[in-house]
C-alpha cells in the first residue's frame, strides 16, 4: 500500500514537473481561454448587444467566463494525454510498466497528475477572470461558497476528462489519431454545452442536444456558482452534481478497469 | 548468456516474456521457480531494445523516478534511493551529466543510463534487448564490463544480440534461436569447437549449382553458403584451399578475405543462413 502511494507520488510529481517544463504548452493552455474572454467577450457585448436574459446586462464577457474555465480544464485534458503519447514513443511507459506495479497503478498516477493540472489551470482561468475588472462575476452565494463549488465541478469535470482520456488514449496508437478523435468529439460537445450561448434561448434540437452533452451539467454548474443570479441556473446544482459526478466516477473507473498491460 | 539469431527470430518476445510484459498464448513462464508475479518484477531489472528516457527529466530525476516505482527511498528525500543513483552514476561514468537533461545525452550515455536504471534496485535477473546496438567500444566496453560484474556477483544476465564477436568475448553461455526455436545452447568455445579453422569469404557474383556442388565435394571443405555478394566457405586451411580457388574458378573469383573462423561461422553452420552483417554505424 505505502509502495503503490509512493509510486503514484513518484508519476504524479513527474508529470507535473514535465508540464512545467513545457512552457509553450502551459502558455497556450492559459493563454488562449483567457485571449478568447477577452476578444470574443468584448466583440460579441459590444457588436451585437445580446439582449437574452441570461447574458445579465448584455455583458457577455462575464456570461463567458464560466465556459471558459470549462475550456481550459478540456485544453489541459487534451495536453496531458498528449504527454501520454509522448512517453509512449519514447519508451518511457514501457519501461515504467516494467515497474512491479499494475498498469492500473501507473495510468491512476498519470491521470491524477492530469487532473491535478487541469484544476489547476482551469481555476487560475478563474482567478485571473476575477482580478479583470470587466468581468462581474455575481457570486450569488458569496464567492466562497461559489469558489468551493467552481473547484468541486472543475475537479469532477476533470475527472470525467481524464477518464475519457484514459480510455481514448490506450486504444488509440497514435497521438494524431487521438487528437482528431478529441477534436471530433469534445469540440462540438463543447459548442453545445451552454458554454457560449444560453440553450434555453436556443431551437428546440439544439436544446436536446444540449441536455445530452456531459459537458452541459459542468458548465451549468460553473455559471451557477460564479455567474448567475436566479437561484437554480439552467438545470440545476444537484442534477449537474449527481451527472457530472457519476460520469467521472463511471469514465475514470471503466477507463481505469480497461487499462492494457502493454502500450 | 546471450541470445543470437535474426530479426525476427523471436530474441526480443523471450525477453517480454521473462520480463512479463506479454503472456504467452501456449505453455507457461516460469521465473525463480514460479510463475510469473508482480513480486518477481521486483527481482528483474530491464534495459529495452530502444533508450528510454524522457528528454524533459534529468539524469537523476529518471533514476529517482524508477527508484520509486520499485520501492526504493521511503522519504521524500529519499536517503537509500540517493546514496543507490550516486552509487551508479559513479559506477556508469554519468556523475558529473546527473542534473543534465536527457535530451543532451549522447546515445551512448543514454544506453547507460537505461543500464543504470535497470540496476537500480540490485535485480537479480538482468534482461538487456541489444544494449550496445549502434555504441562505441568505449560505451559498449563501460556496458559489458558492468555486466560482467553483475554476472560475477551472483546474477543471471541475459543479452539479446546480433552480434557474435561480443557474444564470443563475453558471454558464459549462447543460445542460438531461429524461427521462435532454440538450435543450439552451449559455451561460445563448444559452439566453435567443431568448425574447421579458416573462413573464406569470396567475392563472386553468381556461382552456378555446379559450381557449389563442386565446392561442397572438395575434402577440406566443410561447408559453403551463399552470401549477398558471393560465397562463405569453412575449410581446413586456407593456405592451401585459396591457391586451388583460383586454380579452378580465377575467372569468376572477384576479391577475397581469409580470416579465422568464429562464432558467427558456428551461427551459419547450426541454422544455414548467415547472422545479418552490421551496418557501419553499428560495428
Amino acid at each position: 500500500m505505502i509502495d503503490t502511494a509512493w509510486a503514484l507520488w513518484a508519476l504524479l510529481s513527474r508529470d507535473v514537473r514535465a508540464v512545467a517544463r513545457s512552457r509553450s504548452q502551459l502558455y497556450s493552455s492559459l493563454l488562449f481561454p483567457l485571449m478568447l474572454l477577452a476578444l470574443l467577450g468584448t466583440g460579441v457585448s459590444s457588436g451585437l448587444a445580446p439582449t437574452s436574459p441570461r447574458v445579465l446586462d448584455g455583458d457577455y464577457t462575464s456570461y463567458l467566463a464560466p465556459g471558459m474555465i470549462a475550456m481550459t480544464a478540456l485544453f489541459s485534458s487534451t495536453f496531458s494525454s498528449a504527454g501520454f503519447y509522448r512517453d509512449r514513443e519514447s519508451g518511457l511507459l514501457r519501461a515504467i510498466l516494467a515497474s512491479p506495479h499494475s498498469p492500473q497503478t501507473i495510468l491512476l498516477g498519470k491521470a491524477l497528475a492530469a487532473i491535478l493540472i487541469g484544476s489547476a489551470q482551469a481555476l487560475l482561468v478563474l482567478a485571473v477572470a476575477v482580478i479583470i475588472p470587466g468581468i462581474d462575476l455575481a457570486w450569488q452565494f458569496g464567492w466562497l461558497g461559489g469558489a468551493a463549488t467552481v473547484a468541486a465541478a472543475v475537479l469532477a469535470l476533470n475527472f470525467m476528462l481524464s477518464g475519457l482520456s484514459l480510455l481514448l488514449a490506450v486504444r488509440i496508437q497514435t497521438m494524431q489519431g487521438f487528437h482528431l478523435i478529441m477534436n471530433l468529439l469534445l469540440f462540438p460537445l463543447f459548442f453545445f454545452s451552454g458554454a457560449f450561448f444560453p440553450l434555453d434561448q436556443t431551437p428546440a434540437w439544439l436544446e436536446v442536444i444540449g441536455y445530452i452533452n456531459p459537458l452541459t451539467y459542468a458548465v451549468d454548474l460553473l455559471h451557477y456558482a460564479s455567474y448567475a443570479d436566479s437561484p437554480d441556473g439552467l438545470i440545476g446544482p444537484l442534477i449537474d452534481g449527481l451527472v457530472l459526478g457519476g460520469l467521472a466516477l463511471l469514465l475514470f473507473a471503466v477507463g481505469l478497469r480497461r487499462a492494457p498491460r502493454t502500450v | 548468456m546471450t541470445l543470437l539469431g535474426p530479426n525476427g527470430a523471436g530474441k526480443s518476445t523471450i525477453l517480454k516474456l521473462l520480463s512479463g510484459e506479454i503472456t504467452p498464448h501456449s505453455g507457461s513462464v516460469t521465473i525463480f521457480g514460479a510463475p510469473h508475479s508482480r513480486q518477481a518484477r521486483r527481482r528483474i531489472g530491464l534495459v529495452l531494445q530502444e533508450p528510454s528516457t524522457d528528454d524533459l527529466m534529468t539524469v537523476r530525476e529518471t533514476l529517482q523516478l524508477h527508484g520509486r516505482l520499485f520501492g526504493l527511498g521511503g522519504g521524500l528525500r529519499g536517503g537509500r534511493l540517493q546514496t543507490r543513483c550516486a552509487e551508479l552514476l559513479d559506477a556508469l561514468g554519468l556523475s558529473d551529466r546527473a542534473d543534465d537533461r536527457c535530451q543532451t545525452l549522447s546515445g551512448g550515455l543514454r544506453r547507460r543510463l537505461d543500464l543504470a536504471r535497470a540496476l537500480l534496485h540490485d535485480p537479480q535477473l538482468l534482461l538487456l534487448d541489444e544494449p550496445t546496438l549502434a555504441l562505441d567500444p568505449d560505451s559498449s566496453g563501460a556496458i559489458w564490463d558492468t555486466l560482467r560484474q553483475r554476472a560475477a556477483s551472483g546474477a543471471a544476465v541475459v543479452v539479446c544480440s546480433n552480434d557474435t564477436t561480443e557474444a564470443e568475448a563475453y558471454a558464459d553461455r549462447v543460445v542460438i534461436v531461429s524461427a521462435g526455436r532454440i538450435v543450439a545452447n552451449d559455451a561460445p568455445a563448444n559452439l566453435t569447437a567443431g568448425l574447421r579453422r579458416d573462413a573464406i569469404e569470396l567475392e563472386w557474383a553468381a556461382p552456378s549449382n555446379a559450381d557449389l556442388a563442386e565446392l561442397q565435394a572438395w575434402d577440406d571443405v566443410g561447408s559453403v553458403l551463399q552470401t549477398e555478394h558471393g560465397l562463405l566457405l569453412i575449410v581446413d586451411n586456407s593456405a592451401a584451399a585459396a591457391p586451388r580457388l583460383f586454380q579452378r574458378f580465377g575467372a569468376e573469383i572477384r576479391g577475397l578475405k581469409i580470416r579465422e573462423s568464429s562464432l558467427r561461422d558456428a551461427w551459419f553452420q547450426i541454422v544455414g543462413q548467415p547472422l545479418p552483417q552490421p551496418r557501419d554505424d553499428e560495428a
